[in-house]
């Protein structure tokens, strides 16, 4: 136990994630909130607004001109969109490091959480989901936990590895089996940490068996779909690999054809370059 | 030099100071293709098994699919001056998220696919390593055709 309590201390060593992010949350929850309510939450962070200004104008967006104003960017690309990229914006500072224990250089896993949100929102925008910014901003932080638990997987790499390899375990399970916590839990504490609602820490918490959840299930299936789809196309995949489980009833539950889930892959890959491009990876 | 070769893409060359390379290989499947004699080499990394799910895609870019692929890396490479029966021929990826079965198999798909059209064509693999649940990295030098396999956590091997 003492191990556990020593890791879950070390969420306090975490660059905590800036408050624009919770208040523009709470903007977009509520109806009656402007677009003048939103750029004025925006622009009192300025390093946020630095790296949001920077986003809307990388080739992803491909705008006709070059935005330099929190005001202009919402009028381009409206107040949801941009709510999500302000998100984006504030979660960097712990994703964007390398992860020796996971073998992921620097900007491997800020890749993989861009990605994973990216797919997660258009798969959520598809099924006709309101609350697409929390589906975005919890795909987007639903590796936080290994962040800190890279360092404890590191050292225990081999134990880790041979319960994977001989013993049919996920890699998520082996971490459990092995460390006593695996990175989805500890991501779930580093969100409640940081004061989220509950259904963004239970998605996190859930984000590998979203079938487990009570709360929120239809949202975690949508990202625990990206993720799914994000390992596939390698984006992200350390050490771990695509050592996690398949859940059938899940994907179900997404009435998704095949068809449609080839296409969403394919119109991924066509826009990899252009993620890139927007986060500098 | 490292010629990096992304998602659904495609690279030949007969440059020896180049190193073809692709990252990060996932239910993706790589094809490394090597002619001692021409020293020409080619590297596909392709992401979905048939061009029949998007035609206009595979028009745009024919490296996202196996059966578009694949036909593309080896006439590229005869261009060059490579030929069919000295080809050395690798083929790595294809990896699976664990019981996973049906339609979202593209790893096992994309195997399918590539096994399929070296049958129909009689190209023989000299060296593969599909499937599992690992992340693959390939490298080949046009030097020496010297090819590298990587493991993610588990290091690098020559083949």
């Amino acid at each position: 136990m003492s191990n556990i309590n020593s890791i879950i201390k070390k969420i306090n060593r975490l660059t905590p994630i800036p408050q624009v992010a919770s208040k523009v949350m709470s903007i977009a929850q509520d109806p009656k909130s402007s677009m003048y309510d939103l750029s004025k939450v925006i622009i009192y962070d300025t390093a946020v607004t630095a790296n949001l200004l920077k986003v809307v104008n990388s080739a992803f967006f491909g705008l006709p001109e070059k935005v330099d104003s929190v005001h202009q960017a919402i009028v381009y690309l409206g107040m949801a969109q941009v709510v999500d990229l302000v998100l984006l914006s504030a979660s960097g500072e712990n994703l964007q490091t390398a992860q020796e224990g996971y073998d992921l250089e620097a900007g491997e896993l800020w890749k993989y959480s861009v990605s994973s949100a990216l797919i997660a929102r258009e798969l959520a925008e598809k099924k006709g989901v309101k609350e697409t910014h929390l589906i975005f901003t919890a795909a987007l932080l639903k590796d936080i936990g290994k962040v800190i638990l890279n360092q404890y997987v590191k050292d225990s790499f081999d134990k880790i590895s041979a319960l994977v390899t001989e013993q049919n375990f996920t890699f998520r399970e082996a971490e459990k089996e092995v460390i006593g916590i695996d990175h989805a839990e500890l991501g779930a504490m580093v969100a409640e940490n940081w004061k989220f609602s509950p259904k963004m820490v239970e998605i996190i918490r859930h984000h590998h068996r979203p079938q487990e959840t009570s709360m929120s299930e239809f949202e975690s299936a949508i990202v625990y779909m990206a993720d799914t789809i994000c390992m596939m196309m390698g984006i992200g995949v350390g050490s771990d690999g695509l050592a996690y489980r398949f859940h059938p009833e899940v994907v179900e539950s997404l009435e998704l054809t095949e068809t449609e889930f080839q296409k969403m892959v394919a119109g991924f890959v066509e826009k990899i370059e252009q993620v890139e491009a927007m986060i500098n990876v | 030099m490292n010629l990096i070769v992304g998602v659904s893409d495609m690279k030949v060359t007969n440059d020896i100071e180049a190193t073809l390379v692709t990252y990060s290989l996932g239910s993706c499947i790589g094809v490394a293709i090597y002619d001692p004699v021409a020293r020409v080499g080619g590297l596909l990394h392709y992401m979905l098994p048939e061009s029949s799910l998007d035609q206009e895609k595979a028009r745009k870019n024919p490296y996202m699919f196996a059966d578009t692929g694949i036909p593309a890396l080896f006439k590229a490479a005869y261009k060059l001056g490579a030929k069919k029966q000295r080809m050395k021929v690798i083929v790595a990826g294809g990896s699976q998220v664990l019981d996973q079965k049906g339609f979202f198999n593209i790893g096992k798909r994309n195997d399918i696919a590539v096994r399929k059209m070296f049958h129909k064509n009689n190209v023989i693999i000299d060296y593969k390593d599909v499937g599992g649940t690992v992340n693959r990295t390939i490298k080949l030098a046009i030097n020496t055709g010297e090819t590298c396999l990587k493991v993610s956590g588990k290091g690098e091997k020559k083949i």
